[in-house]
């Protein structure tokens, strides 16, 4: 259940920003994870409405964009979308591979309203 | 009017600051820092043990467990400095809890830091707690599906160990499938199988950790 900490991460996140640019309320929370991160979307969204609850992101919507696992082989050049994190190019069998795409977990954007006048 | 605002920040950045903080503290007192991953009663702590006679390095451990300082207690009866965090129901370690356990131990004449995480394949692979590697270890009577089914550990790990072989006549444990499996996710990193009771393996254990230990302080230099 390591959702419930990346949870608690971005919501703090979010409040700190929202604190110093005195936004109101957040509507969304846009984030990228990729495959190889082993997130459930939906357990880190139920997480995460329970530890916004009272802050600025409560009832915010997290919108969680997931990323395919992608190699380049550098022995003949392919570029791999993979399902499994097989690190053997599926092609020429090489295992000189390089990850390219799988590996983020990001907070991308917020939706934000209610700008408090200073 | 709602907004949006643009942040493309990691997710974990606070926590990676923490685990920056370590990794240059290691850096500096030319300690290799290892994080030992598996199941519960996989063998982590037994592995510790029989790593203390053999050792030609000397070492601490970080215990990490939900309850009790039964492992630490373990490995204080061997004269193992160690020291017990508890994390109170959270599955894994992360780095501000980690670096908070370094403040009470000694790095004097220490060569090297062994943490023990909690005993789960899943999300201590998730935290980076400013280590050097990740030790993925698996025994055999967990069954040999379990680097497929936890891969992102096993992909990951910088070695892979396999213990309790001694009990290979008596568990249904394929040892083709499992090497096949930790080669498909895993291709480069070796992989040590290991008895703890009469000490298979422990010697290659031990080299592994000493040429690892080697080549960060000639790096460091």
């Amino acid at each position: 259940m390591h959702e419930l900490s990346l949870a608690e991460a971005i919501n703090k996140t979010i409040k700190d920003l929202c604190e110093r640019s005195a936004w109101a309320r957040v509507r969304r929370i846009v984030l990228k994870i990729g495959h190889m991160r082993q997130v459930d979307p939906e357990l880190l969204s139920f997480a995460f409405n329970v530890v916004a609850k009272g802050t600025v992101s409560e009832d915010a919507e997290l919108s969680i964009l997931e990323l395919p696992i992608v190699f380049k082989c550098h022995a003949c050049g392919k570029k791999i979308g993979s399902e499994a994190m097989t690190f053997i190019c599926q092609d020429c069998g090489s295992t000189d591979v390089e990850l390219l795409s799988g590996m983020e977990l990001t907070i991308e954007s917020m939706e934000v309203e209610g700008r408090q006048v200073l | 009017m709602s907004e949006i605002v643009t942040i493309q920040q990691a997710v974990m950045a606070e926590d990676e600051k923490y685990a920056s903080r370590i990794r240059r503290l290691m850096r500096d007192n030319k300690i290799l820092m290892a994080n030992i991953i598996g199941s519960p009663g996989c063998g982590k702590t037994s592995l510790l043990e029989e790593t203390a006679p053999k050792a030609d390095f000397s070492f601490a451990v970080i215990e990490g467990d939900l309850e009790t300082s039964r492992d630490a207690e373990r490995l204080a009866v061997k004269n193992i400095k160690a020291l017990q965090i508890n994390t109170k129901g959270c599955c894994h370690l992360e780095a501000h809890v980690v670096e908070k356990a370094l403040s009470s131990l000694s790095l004097d004449s220490l060569d090297v830091l062994f943490v023990e995480n909690v005993g789960n394949l899943v999300c201590p692979a998730e935290f980076d707690l400013g280590e050097d590697f990740k030790a993925a270890v698996a025994s055999t009577p967990e069954g040999a599906d379990k680097p497929l089914k936890y891969p992102a550990l096993f992909a990951q790990a910088q070695v892979v160990l396999l213990t309790k072989v001694d009990l290979l006549p008596y568990v249904r444990f394929d040892k083709e499938l499992f090497l096949r499996d930790v080669r498909t996710l895993n291709p480069k990193s070796p992989i040590i199988e290991l008895d703890l009771i009469s000490g298979v393996g422990v010697e290659e254990w031990v080299s592994f950790l000493s040429d690892r230990l080697r080549r960060k302080r000639a790096h460091v230099d």
